[in-house]
């Protein structure tokens, strides 16, 4: 067993999920082609002034509470001036000496509570493209809303790494704060390694890892990082402060800068935006997001509502979500049957409206109607369906919308018999084919009748009266 | 009728409302005056074949205005009279020049300064130095020397200037002008290219205090671009042009009068205070006791601020790019070549206040006295309504004779500097001669967002004085 203890902590960088820019009213939206999104503004054009955008502060006070931070009420930013082609102003609007959240911490699987020492609200800066003899440089990302959240060496493994990311992740998508896609670049993650002896009471020289693009990118380039330092202090010589990337095709990381070429930044006040103080309403606010986090949701929703594993995360990956779920059950206590019908066509036909719950309005109330109704066999499985879709965004009664487009289910055989008859005048051929032993054949005419009564019949009624009266014509 | 000008900017105005003056022939005639004159006085950088306006109307419409270099016209080189950007054209308008187009004034041109706004004398520009109107071989102040130069010589009736530490009243002062800058937040820096963005403001320089209230009327206002920008009300400034000033308290502080400053100033300073009290304001001896420190204080912020707000010409975006064979390197090589001798002190000087291990001692400790010599105006204001000092200690001193002498040359804004530090509105208004025939310029100092009693105290002395009539002989 290894003489040494990994001591790891971790800078993530999330992309907040605001409609426009941390400083200006430019698209965040992602991957439209290169400099479409930027204004003089965000591009850093002489004589342009920076405006905050108040709403990336509600999402960054949801984390800062969800990460149970304490909250630095002043708001002030900071200029970080350096230079480089993708940072157009010559320095980075950030927070330095008072970041707004502070002292917190996160509670991995295990249960244990890795410590949060800082969450800060930074503009990002652009994305700069090598070509061979050239570089391009991309302002689309240029000042959209970043929370820096850092903890402390409190992660003793890679894997625990990797799970304090997925804890993360899971809570900052839960109270809509970031959609956190590693992939599209909405969080990434830094790394901090060293390793001391078991009994040394002070940490060892940390090197700083950069690249990591993948969850498993970090547990890869963590594990790689360890070894390569245990190897190198057994070896009784000395690990180098310095940066270092990941070479997730070598597997490998490589020096990028030492501590030498680190950058003074020349941190202070930035003079075009007033210090203020956070409303209170906007903490009241973001508070309502954060009374339970999804892990204690998750073990309350599989007791209370006896859900299963995989469909309690689903409600749980939105609050807005979840709180529905719960409104509807307390209107009509079957959670199995909601759960099935939101996980099925509801999502479906959320997503039908880019997925935006903001658009949603129906209330539990009629949202349960349809529900029993489909229930009690007042409405089919496509008529539920359609009744859903006329209401979801209007939240007209529900009642009045089955009467109006007449979507309530025909159960009636007298009503029924009339169709039946016609369908199969219609179709010899399908009517004998059943008679002949195909007795598929009979979908078909099913689904005529259906259709012949624009999906209102009860499909089950319709089958016995075409059964029957197949048979006796035989 | 007069000749044309002679005439202020109202007066203009109104001949043009009433059909004795045509606005295409207003422009043409100071468009023709600047070609004849310009040549030698170098007061500004472009002159525009068309002017650049739209509709709009109000008691200033059709007026030809000049504005500083540093501010943004869309579609026009806005250069700073540096070297770096002198390619570069302004991709938008800064608020002011929205305003200015909205209220019907044509814009004629840009006017000359010292780079980046960094000098006293209008010397420090790459097109050469301004001339001061009254004596070609004297310096016109700065750092808006363009615009006090060409308002002085009647090339334009009026113009807009930008004041970091005096350069609107101390310019405005030397050149026989009214010099106005308002308080801290009045009118919108959008635009405005940034020296120091926590003393920067821009105001109008002009022949007299009626266009001074006019033109403030226009400028100042709330902008949701501009953070820094008060909703305090603006109201109407030219319901302050109004004889009655009795009873009016004026501060005089008797630091303002010591040592260095010159005796024929001195003896028309104290002759407009005898204007005062014969008009029955009251005059009364203050303490401002931290003035000795304002200079230093101001070197410091303003220089770190400058440091980070020059950091984005970097030859990437826009301006002249030096190229070479690293990134290093372009940055070095356009930088060293792109910037005049000031612009580069004062980089390093700012760049050396904001560095780590010299901060606190440098940048923190400048805020601390900062704050003491506005709590020295807060006290003052609670006695008195306004405060008199000199504009400048000496009048327009000799091209070259400060240039190679910068801490001459910052002495030259002793008296100005202050009510930036203290975000106060000040004036300046011409208030004496010299044997030679040089203008003497007095400054008043107003509270905070009272600018009113500053137009009404100044419209009162050029009721009953005549010195902003004289005009140079050119």
């Amino acid at each position: 067993m290894s003489k040494f203890e990994t001591v790891i902590g971790l800078e993530v960088h999330v992309q907040l999920k605001t409609k426009t820019k941390i400083f200006c009213s430019c698209s965040t939206e992602f991957q439209s082609p290169p400099n479409t999104n930027i204004c003089p503004i965000c591009s850093g054009y002489p004589g342009v002034l920076p405006v905050f955008n108040q709403r990336a502060l509600e999402l960054a006070i949801r984390v800062c509470l969800a990460l149970r931070c304490r909250i630095n009420n002043r708001i002030y930013f900071e200029r970080k001036n350096y230079f480089y082609p993708d940072l157009p102003k010559g320095y980075q609007i950030s927070q330095y000496k008072m970041p707004l959240g502070e002292n917190g911490f996160l509670e991995v699987s295990s249960g244990k509570k890795i410590r949060i020492n800082r969450v800060h609200l930074e503009e990002d800066a652009g994305k700069s493209v090598h070509k061979n003899k050239y570089s391009l440089v991309d302002f689309n990302r240029t000042g959209i809303p970043l929370l820096e959240i850092v903890s402390e060496p409190d992660i003793a493994t890679p894997v625990e790494a990797a799970d304090y990311l997925s804890c993360l992740k899971m809570i900052l998508q839960y109270i809509g704060a970031s959609d956190c896609d590693m992939e599209k670049g909405l969080l990434r993650c830094d790394a901090n390694i060293s390793l001391k002896q078991t009994e040394d009471k002070v940490l060892g020289t940390r090197v700083e890892l950069k690249n990591m693009n993948t969850f498993k990118g970090v547990r890869d380039a963590l594990g790689y990082e360890a070894a390569r330092q245990e190897k190198v202090l057994e070896r009784r010589e000395k690990v180098y402060q310095e940066t270092r990337l990941w070479d997730g095709n070598k597997g490998a990381t490589a020096v990028m800068r030492t501590k030498e070429e680190a950058c003074d930044y020349r941190y202070f006040p930035e003079p075009d935006l007033l210090d203020f103080f956070v409303p209170q309403e906007f903490i009241e606010k973001a508070e309502m997001y954060v009374k339970e986090l999804p892990l204690e949701k998750k073990k309350r929703f599989i007791e209370e509502y006896k859900l299963i594993d995989s469909e309690v995360d689903v409600i749980i990956s939105n609050i807005w979500l979840a709180e529905f779920f719960e409104s509807v059950v307390k209107v009509y206590s079957k959670p199995k049957e909601i759960s099935n019908w939101i996980i099925g066509p509801f999502l479906e036909q959320v997503n039908n409206l880019a997925s935006d719950f903001n658009l949603v309005k129906i209330s539990a109330q009629n949202f349960a109607k349809i529900i029993k109704y489909f229930s009690q066999g007042k409405l089919n499985n496509i008529t539920a369906k359609r009744a859903l879709s006329l209401v979801i965004t209007t939240d007209e009664d529900a009642d009045e919308v089955i009467e109006k487009e007449g979507l309530r289910q025909v159960s009636g055989e007298d009503e029924l018999s009339g169709f039946v008859e016609e369908v199969i005048v219609a179709n010899p051929k399908p009517a004998s084919d059943y008679l002949e032993g195909k007795l598929s054949a009979i979908m078909f005419l099913v689904g005529q009748v259906m259709k012949k009564t624009r999906g209102k019949a009860n499909p089950k009624v319709v089958r016995t009266i075409l059964e029957r009266r197949l048979k006796n014509e035989k | 009728m007069k000749d044309l000008f002679n005439l202020t900017g109202v007066e203009i105005a109104k001949a043009i409302k009433n059909g004795d003056l045509k606005e295409e022939a207003v422009y043409s005639s100071f468009k023709a005056r600047i070609d004849k004159i310009d040549s030698s006085l170098n007061s500004f950088v472009q002159t525009y074949e068309k002017p650049v306006k739209s509709e709009g109307e109000s008691r200033l419409s059709g007026v030809p205005i000049a504005v500083k270099d540093n501010i943004c016209v869309k579609g026009k080189a806005i250069t700073c009279s540096s070297k770096i950007l002198s390619s570069h054209i302004a991709v938008y308008d800064a608020t002011v020049v929205k305003k200015l187009k909205q209220a019907g004034l044509q814009i004629i041109g840009t006017t000359n300064m010292d780079e980046f706004a960094f000098g006293s004398s209008t010397e420090n520009s790459c097109y050469g130095a301004t001339k001061n109107p009254w004596d070609y071989t004297k310096v016109p102040g700065g750092s808006s020397g363009g615009s006090a130069a060409a308002v002085g010589a009647r090339l334009a009736p009026f113009a807009l200037g930008s004041d970091t530490g005096g350069s609107i009243r101390q310019p405005a002062c030397f050149c026989g002008v009214v010099g106005f800058k308002p308080t801290y937040g009045r009118v919108s820096r959008y635009g405005l290219v940034a020296f120091a963005s926590s003393l920067d403001q821009i105001g109008p320089i002009t022949t007299n205090f009626v266009d001074c209230a006019y033109l403030l009327n226009i400028i100042c206002g709330a902008d949701d671009f501009d953070s820094t920008s008060s909703r305090i009300s603006t109201g109407d400034f030219t319901k302050e042009l109004n004889d009655d000033i009795e009873n009016i308290k004026i501060g005089v502080p008797r630091q303002y009068f010591s040592e260095g400053l010159m005796l024929p100033v001195k003896e028309a300073v104290e002759e407009a205070i005898n204007t005062f009290r014969k008009k029955k304001a009251k005059i009364i001896e203050i303490d401002l006791p931290h003035t000795e420190y304002a200079v230093a204080v101001y070197y410091i912020i303003a220089s770190s601020e400058a440091s980070s707000n020059l950091q984005r010409f970097d030859g990437i975006k826009y301006g002249v790019r030096q190229n070479a064979a690293s990134l290093k390197e372009v940055y070095t090589h356009s930088r060293q070549q792109g910037f005049g001798e000031e612009a580069k002190r004062r980089i390093f000087l700012g760049t050396h206040s904001l560095s780590s291990g010299y901060y606190d001692a440098y940048y923190v400790k400048a805020l601390k006295v900062r704050r003491l010599i506005k709590q020295d105006f807060d006290k003052a204001f609670s006695e008195v309504d306004v405060i008199l000092t000199p504009t400048s200690p000496t009048p327009a001193f000799g091209m070259g004779a400060k240039s190679q002498d910068p801490l001459s040359m910052y002495l030259s804004d002793i008296y100005t500097i202050s009510a930036n530090l203290a975000g106060a509105p000040a004036v300046s208004f011409p208030c004496g001669f010299t044997k030679d025939n040089l203008p003497i310029g007095v400054q008043l100092i107003g509270k905070e967002f009272d600018e009113a009693t500053l137009i009404r105290l100044g419209f009162s002395y050029q009721n009953c004085t005549e010195f902003h009539k004289r005009i140079p002989n050119i």
